[in-house]
């Protein structure tokens, strides 16, 4: 019994303590150096934060090489197979157009409309201030099974702050949620961490969650509200972040709500700086 | 003799540069694209395979590095994956010390205890430590799919290790 007692401590003393050939650290070294590390990043000090920004803008920047490659194939693939449909395609946009001018007239008077009524309401038109929007391009996009986030090639030094929406063509798709100097992390709708104030065409109020898979869904509905499809989600605007009116998607048959947005499929964003004071957030 | 010396050297440092890669590109094993539920941590099934074969081919500092790597990408808290993969790297050990033959089957156990231990820790620190909500429905699924594939990862990379490296298992 003692052999074996022995054993088991030899074993695991060597799995802990080992070093030599190749192995230049112990894994009881690392193991506390990594501890060091964790426990300095959690609880900041001053130090700590700057040094992390620094990091993770290398390191985005590295990322965003080092995948260069794994953009490019499935964009030449794309172009090839557009190429070879051009004609159909042709076709098709032909009758889109036709489609679009007899539907123009009504748009431009629904515009119309819209404004004028936001002027009667008080409310601010979400365009309003296109010099305080910025154009921001997506670096990283690692689908992660517990984190659903971005990375843009945007921060601090672009007035980016923590908390701020993220569109792409007027349609919300997330916020920020750390900034460094030169690039920020967007968490998406979708995730899991994601709560925001909606409210529903037909004028209910509710909170979209992110469920960590593709669609999120509608908690806090009123009670007794039947959720049918097809019903428009805008921002409610009610946190003071999100503009009030924000397109974000249309409920499904399942009781989630399709985002206008692919988070999938995101190159280019734009960043809302309209903040009345750094200390919003 | 040099040429043939590179090319050895580059094979055997397959592995790092791949562990590396996966770390810091934005290529992943996550493929719920296609299967909602096809989550896969690749980088614990390549750790332990090699720190059990060839421990010589991924040294520890390297991949407490990927690690680090790996959390800033992610957007994790620095140091929690150097964590995870340094449990990986020490089951792996404690394993090789005490075992004088291995088989696939007993490998695919061991893995088992290995990413048990080092997802433990790994979620236990995030959800202690961090704002991070995750559902406990992907975990499961994630260690799953994981355990599920060592097999077929342990095929590949043990004929990668006798085509390219060459076997020393006793």
């Amino acid at each position: 019994m003692s052999v074996s007692r022995d054993d088991f401590g030899i074993a695991f003393r060597s799995a802990l303590l080992k070093r030599g050939g190749a192995q230049k650290f112990s894994v009881l070294s690392l193991i506390f150096l990594a501890l060091l590390i964790f426990f300095l990043d959690v609880y900041g000090t001053k130090f700590t934060k700057p040094v992390r920004g620094l990091i993770n803008d290398i390191v985005y920047r590295v990322t965003f090489l080092v995948s260069a490659p794994t953009r490019f194939v499935p964009e030449v693939s794309k172009d090839l197979s557009s190429f070879f449909n051009v004609r159909e395609e042709n076709k098709r946009l032909k009758i889109e157009i036709e489609k679009l001018k007899s539907l123009e007239l009504n748009v431009e008077f629904l515009t119309d409309e819209n404004k004028n009524l936001q002027k009667i309401l008080e409310t601010e038109y979400f365009n309003k201030n296109l010099s305080n929007i910025i154009l921001a391009k997506v670096l990283v996009d690692k689908n992660s099974p517990f984190l659903k986030s971005i990375i843009i090639n945007k921060g601090t030094s672009s007035g980016v702050l923590k908390g701020m929406p993220v569109t792409k063509n007027n349609y919300l798709v997330g916020r920020v949620v750390e900034t460094n100097y030169l690039s920020s992390r967007v968490l998406l709708l979708n995730d899991l961490n994601s709560r925001i104030p909606v409210t529903l065409a037909q004028g209910a109020q509710a909170i979209l969650s992110g469920s960590g898979l593709s669609n999120p869904v509608l908690e806090y509905l009123p009670e007794d509200y039947n959720l049918i499809e097809d019903v428009n989600v805008f921002a409610s605007g009610k946190d003071g972040i999100f503009n009030s009116g924000t397109p974000i998607g249309i409920t499904n048959e399942n009781g989630g709500v399709d985002l206008f947005v692919d988070p999938n499929q995101l190159s280019f964003v734009t960043v809302n700086l309209n903040l009345t004071k750094k200390g919003d957030f | 003799m040099a040429r043939g010396s590179i090319i050895k050297k580059f094979y055997n440092a397959g592995p790092l540069i791949l562990l590396y890669y996966l770390c810091i590109s934005e290529v992943d094993t996550n493929l719920e694209k296609i299967f909602e539920i096809f989550t896969l941590n690749f980088q614990i099934i390549l750790i332990y395979f090699w720190v059990l074969k060839r421990p010589e081919i991924l040294a520890n500092g390297h991949i407490f590095i990927a690690g680090l790597v790996n959390d800033v990408v992610m957007g994790f808290p620095l140091g929690i994956s150097s964590l995870s993969y340094l449990i990986i790297i020490f089951v792996g050990t404690y394993v090789r010390n005490k075992s004088v033959n291995t088989t696939i089957a007993s490998d695919w156990f061991t893995f088992f205890m290995a990413m048990l231990f080092s997802n433990l820790l790994f979620f236990s620190l995030l959800n202690n430590f961090s704002d991070l909500s995750f559902s406990f429905s992907k975990i499961g699924y994630n260690m799953f799919f994981t355990f599920f594939m060592f097999p077929i990862f342990w095929l590949l990379f043990n004929l990668y290790q006798i085509t390219f490296i060459g076997n020393r298992d006793a």
